[in-house]
């Protein structure tokens, strides 16, 4: 089965982590940008096609929650895995009910990581197919009509 | 005074005379008061080690050993009698050594009957203040203590959790690094490197320790207090039925008797069911590696008032008397590093003071231990700040 690399982003102020993890990431086949910011990660979104945001809750500034709204809001097509500390499960949750595809605890299991990343791969490219057809019907139609 | 009884009063009479201390006794009998006799200070020695005794009436000049140095022996050895010395006439000096050395008071010779009758029952009431502020003392120390040792868990669970919040960023970031160097040693253009196996042995263990690092993090965050605990009707029956399957196959291996002594009516209370379960667990899997092959752990539920009580016994190896008290500390532990984090009992604590509850541990090595749980039958919120 040939893999197909998702376009990760990975938002999280830890720059020593963001480095490595993105490394790794880019080692199993994924495009990976990174941000370190909400704010960085906003302007990338503008810029490059993402599939995947990988959103650490905890960052000074704007925080992983407002970073989420925001994506879901200009963005809603992508989908974001919430990446927390634990006892910030509630969090995760609350992410979760405003979008966010799943949440990794940190540190991770790189297998979960995998599987969160391809599941979330898997359900945008899901939805955007159906929009597709959902748009190619609405033309059939629109041309029928006429 | 009304309520001390004469009868109720355990007297000694220590006299020399015997014609005089046998009076006095029969007159002391005629009101209520049965006094033993003793004619010297070795007998009053003797029977005060055979059975308890309240007031000891002291004749001071005795042939042998002298009233003062019996007093000074009763005092020694039973610090809670007192001794009214009775002393001849021109011997007040004799009294007033006395009470310096420990009488109650002194009376002199000859005898006014219902005076004496009066100080001893002085002396009785003195007894009976003395125990109640021993007791309100001993009440307070445990009081302050209790208190002591709440704040200091509380701050050091405060402090650990802080540490666990910190520790698990660089912790995600060794476990990344150790990630990619994984990856990258097991790539295909690394195949003739020749030290490729000790490398990844190495990486191997550096992963092992992450995850053991993060065990402990994991499990010291788990119970910081959440804003919106979940309340509902908590059944410990049916909770300690769910957490022994959880165990079963630990019961079965070492074949323990579980004793169900849990009273129906008694075991129902309205708390957060998840956190309770977590003690639940917590208890009775240290109880069950506490125990040895046919143990057995007993279960009992009572209701006082508006707690419950739980109590989790177990007879096994028990707990050292010098570790009693260090439980509860967060990374105490006896047991090695991969049988336990040393938190088990730090969670256990912080859920049931959480919960409004209180634990207490009774032990002894060879005999077992047991744990007693109260908690409030209908958690409410406290307008105290938690911690």
């Amino acid at each position: 089965m040939i893999k197909i690399p998702a376009k990760v982003l990975i938002v999280d102020d830890e720059k020593d982590f963001v480095e490595m993890f993105s490394l790794r990431l880019e080692g199993q086949g994924e495009k990976v940008s990174t941000a370190h910011s909400g704010k960085e990660a906003l302007k990338v979104l503008e810029q490059a096609a993402i599939d995947v945001v990988i959103l650490d809750i905890r960052m000074p500034g704007m925080d992983g929650i407002d970073t989420l709204k925001q994506i879901k809001k200009f963005y809603p097509i992508v989908e974001v895995i919430m990446l927390t500390g634990h006892g910030s499960t509630e969090t995760a949750v609350e992410g979760m009910k405003l979008g966010a595809f799943d949440y990794l605890m940190k540190p991770a299991e790189f297998e979960d990581i995998k599987s969160k990343i391809e599941n979330a791969r898997k359900r945008k490219d899901e939805q955007e197919e159906r929009i597709r057809q959902a748009e190619v019907k609405l033309l059939l139609r629109r041309s029928g009509d006429i | 005074m009304e309520k001390f009884y004469n009868d109720n009063i355990r007297l000694l009479l220590v006299d020399d005379e015997e014609g005089f201390r046998a009076a006095i006794a029969r007159r002391l009998t005629k009101r209520g008061l049965k006094p033993l006799q003793a004619s010297d200070g070795k007998e009053c020695l003797e029977i005060l080690e055979k059975g308890p005794m309240d007031v000891v009436v002291l004749d001071v000049k005795m042939p042998g050993m002298s009233g003062i140095d019996t007093l000074k022996c009763i005092k020694q050895a039973h610090e809670k009698i007192q001794v009214i010395l009775l002393t001849g006439n021109i011997a007040i000096s004799d009294g007033i050594e006395g009470i310096k050395a420990g009488a109650f008071d002194y009376l002199t010779k000859p005898v006014e009957i219902d005076h004496l009758v009066n100080k001893i029952k002085q002396a009785v009431e003195m007894i009976r203040l003395e125990e109640e502020k021993q007791e309100e003392l001993e009440y307070r120390a445990k009081l302050e203590k209790k208190m002591i040792d709440t704040e200091r868990l509380a701050s050091l669970g405060t402090m650990s959790t802080g540490i666990a919040h910190e520790i698990n960023n660089p912790l995600a970031i060794i476990n990344e690094s150790a990630g990619f160097m994984k990856q990258v040693i097991s790539s295909p253009e690394m195949s003739k490197c020749s030290q490729k196996d000790a490398l990844l042995m190495g990486i191997g263990k550096i992963e092992k320790s992450i995850k053991r690092a993060r065990r402990i993090t994991h499990q010291l965050l788990d119970h910081v207090k959440k804003p919106d605990l979940k309340f509902s009707e908590v059944n410990l029956k049916a909770l300690l039925y769910e957490t022994f399957g959880l165990l079963k196959k630990d019961i079965k291996d070492k074949q323990i008797n579980i004793n169900w002594e849990i009273d129906k009516g008694k075991s129902i209370l309205w708390s957060d069911p998840y956190q309770i379960r977590q003690v639940l667990m917590n208890l009775l899997s240290n109880a069950v590696h506490a125990l040895q092959r046919n143990g057995s752990i007993t279960l009992s539920t009572d209701e006082i008032e508006d707690d419950i009580i739980l109590e989790i016994k177990d007879n096994g190896v028990g707990i050292p008397k010098e570790n009693l008290g260090k439980i509860f500390d967060p990374f105490f532990s006896t047991k090695s590093f991969d049988e336990g984090t040393g938190l088990g009992l730090f969670v256990v604590h912080k859920i049931i003071c959480g919960l409004n509850g209180e634990i207490e541990v009774v032990s002894k090595v060879g005999e077992g231990s047991s744990f007693i749980i109260k908690l409030p039958k209908r958690f409410e919120k406290k307008a105290v700040v938690q911690v």
